[in-house]
């Protein structure tokens, strides 16, 4: 079986998901919400989503990739929104490995070479 | 020119990692191989060397853990309602660490592939002076070539080899730091700093330890100098006094296991002419690191090792005895086993092949310290050596008793809190060297080897004021000398 794709939004529902695919490798990508015409207020996530949909047939079998919406901008810059406080996140988009130490942040996410690293590599 | 790369780094440790990356920046095509052979317990870990996953970063978190426990007894003085005695858990401490160690492993990673560096999970051996070998875990095979050549392969902890049962049984350093269960009651053993550090935060932690030791304490820590006497035994009298448990003149004899799967120990206590035994739940053994060049395949291509240490010979230029191959790190005969003269050592390496540097590495005055629980920091030459150069008729000592503040309201023993400073008798009386026990030896060492580096004097040093009310100041009031036979202890202010 390949991969397959979810999305969410909000943390409630990302942790909600990530538990009902536990014990298969789970990669997710944090993003900020989007407006009526699917643009998101986040320049740098409208630069890397597409990096990382391009290299998303290099995950490995059985994995679930979740695709995450985090909520408006001025819930993401509240310091203690649950993403900061509980999933360690420090910017949008973060791409990472869930469960592991793993993740790309920011520009990291524009290079193809370093999310496919994420992808491929243990 | 006709090879792949024009640097190949085998090795991604401290220093292997710092003279690719160095190379990549100035816009050479490099590759690194790292591979862990697991240790004989089974452990393994991934990119970044020795220091990063089993040596200084967990150590040093580790020892933090242990100095947090000491302060939390402290913090009753302090008027904190904490109910003793406080307990510690290995777990927690252990997932918090070992969860560290790999983000690091993987911060490597993504800046090898950042800098466009290749980066191969293979263990490397020489086929000719420009290609090497990889083999993957599966056994996959890449051949990889290269202009230049750099081993940095570092070492691995040995086993006592006439110890029966010290291989089956015994952990070293390797998996200490991965284990996921406490270690339960541990006999480190012996008398190198490994075993002390270690012996000392797993104290502090709450577990009952026992260090072995056959002769002087903190032997080998430095080999360039002699042992470090009088500091070593001061070190060890805290621990001491603080509940580390000391065989002293005694070495094992056989490590058997009981049917409770607890180990039990046997030994020869030289100074009562008596064999021992006790048990415990893990053994430890820290009896020194192997230079990791069995498997590189140096004799096929000609470099040249030392026959009793096993180490590469290098020169100034960390060049070995074949063109284009060089050596840096723990894996060089003569050279410190630490990670900044590695670091510092790979980078100057790599201005000088790619670069249009002509700096070499200078290993004079290295800065070190030893993380027991009462800090050991030194710079510059010990006392024995300074004695050896200069005779002992042109050097003066100084040194001072000292209590640092926080130990007061506290109520805590600082009667091993000591520091002493090596100087020329003559003309401007420069400082030979510098050594400080007590808390954050480490911080309070580091700025003052920038002065030894600029040959400071002890009139300059005299005149530098003091920072109060700190451990560190004391060092600028240092006036006691050991040849006036005064008492050395510091009053307050």
């Amino acid at each position: 079986m390949g991969w397959e794709e979810t999305q969410v939004r909000g943390y409630d529902e990302f942790v909600r998901t990530a538990q009902r695919y536990h014990g298969r490798p789970i990669f997710a990508l944090f993003c900020g919400d989007k407006d009526a015409e699917g643009r998101s207020w986040c320049p740098d996530c409208v630069t890397a989503e597409p990096v990382v949909r391009k290299e998303l047939h290099n995950l490995p079998d059985e994995s679930v990739f979740i695709y995450c919406l985090v909520g408006d901008r001025a819930y993401w810059k509240d310091p203690n929104n649950e993403f900061r406080r509980n999933l360690k996140l420090t910017g949008v988009p973060t791409l990472l490995k869930y469960g592991t130490p793993q993740k790309l942040v920011e520009e990291e996410c524009f290079k193809a070479e370093l999310v496919r690293m994420l992808f491929t590599e243990d | 020119g006709k090879n792949e790369y024009d640097l190949l780094v085998i090795g991604g440790g401290s220093g292997g990692l710092a003279c690719a990356k160095e190379a990549a920046q100035l816009g050479r095509k490099v590759a690194v191989l790292d591979y862990v052979d697991p240790s004989p317990q089974g452990t393994t870990w991934g990119l970044g060397g020795t220091c990063v996953n089993v040596g200084c970063i967990p150590k040093k978190l580790m020892h933090q853990a242990a100095l947090l426990g000491s302060a939390l007894k402290d913090a009753q003085h302090y008027g904190w309602n904490i109910a003793q005695p406080v307990h510690h858990t290995w777990s927690v401490m252990a997932q918090a660490v070992q969860n560290y160690v790999k983000s690091l492993n993987w911060g490597h990673r993504v800046q090898l592939q950042d800098k466009k560096v290749k980066y191969f999970n293979m263990k490397g051996s020489f086929a000719d002076p420009h290609t090497v070998r990889g083999l993957t875990k599966a056994g996959k095979e890449t051949i990889v070539s290269a202009d230049n050549i750099v081993i940095a392969t570092g070492g691995r902890p040995k086993f006592p080899t006439h110890i029966a049962g010290a291989l089956q049984y015994g952990i070293t350093s390797d998996d200490l730091f991965w284990l996921k269960e406490s270690p339960g009651k541990t006999l480190p053993s012996f008398n190198l700093y490994v075993s002390l550090e270690c012996a000392g935060f797993l104290t502090g932690i709450g577990l009952d330890t026992a260090v072995m030791m056959r002769s002087i304490p903190l032997r080998g820590f430095d080999q360039a100098s002699m042992e470090y006497l009088q500091m070593a035994s001061l070190v060890t009298e805290h621990m001491e006094s603080y509940g580390t448990k000391f065989l002293k003149r005694c070495f094992p004899t056989k490590v058997e296991k009981l049917e409770s799967n607890r180990l039990q120990v046997t030994w020869k206590n030289t100074d009562l002419g008596t064999e021992e035994t006790d048990s415990f739940d893990t053994v430890m053994w820290a009896v020194g690191r192997a230079p990791d060049t069995k498997t590189l395949n140096l004799e096929t291509v000609g470099v040249k090792t030392n026959s009793e240490t096993g180490k590469i010979i290098v020169d100034a230029s960390e060049a070995t005895s074949v063109p284009h191959i060089y050596a840096i790190g723990d894996i060089t005969e003569g050279r410190p086993e630490l990670t900044p003269t590695a670091i510092a050592a790979g980078k100057l390496l790599a201005q000088r092949l790619f670069g249009r540097s002509a700096e070499l590495m200078d290993y004079d005055n290295v800065p070190t310290t030893v993380f027991t629980p009462l800090e050991y920091g030194c710079v510059g030459l010990s006392e024995e050596a300074a004695v050896q150069r200069h005779g002992s008729d042109n050097i003066e000592v100084f040194h001072a008793y000292y209590k640092p503040l926080e130990f007061t309201v506290a109520e805590r023993d600082a009667t091993q809190c000591y520091m002493k400073m090596v100087c020329l008798r003559e003309r401007e009386q420069r400082i030979l060297g510098l050594h400080f026990i007590g808390p954050n030896a480490g911080e309070v060492i580091q700025g003052f080897a920038l002065g030894i580096k600029c040959g400071a004097t002890y009139p300059q040093l005299m005149k530098t004021v003091g920072i109060h009310p700190t451990c560190a100041e004391e060092v600028t009031k240092l006036h006691i000398t050991k040849r006036s036979g005064l008492d050395a202890t510091v009053t307050g202010c």
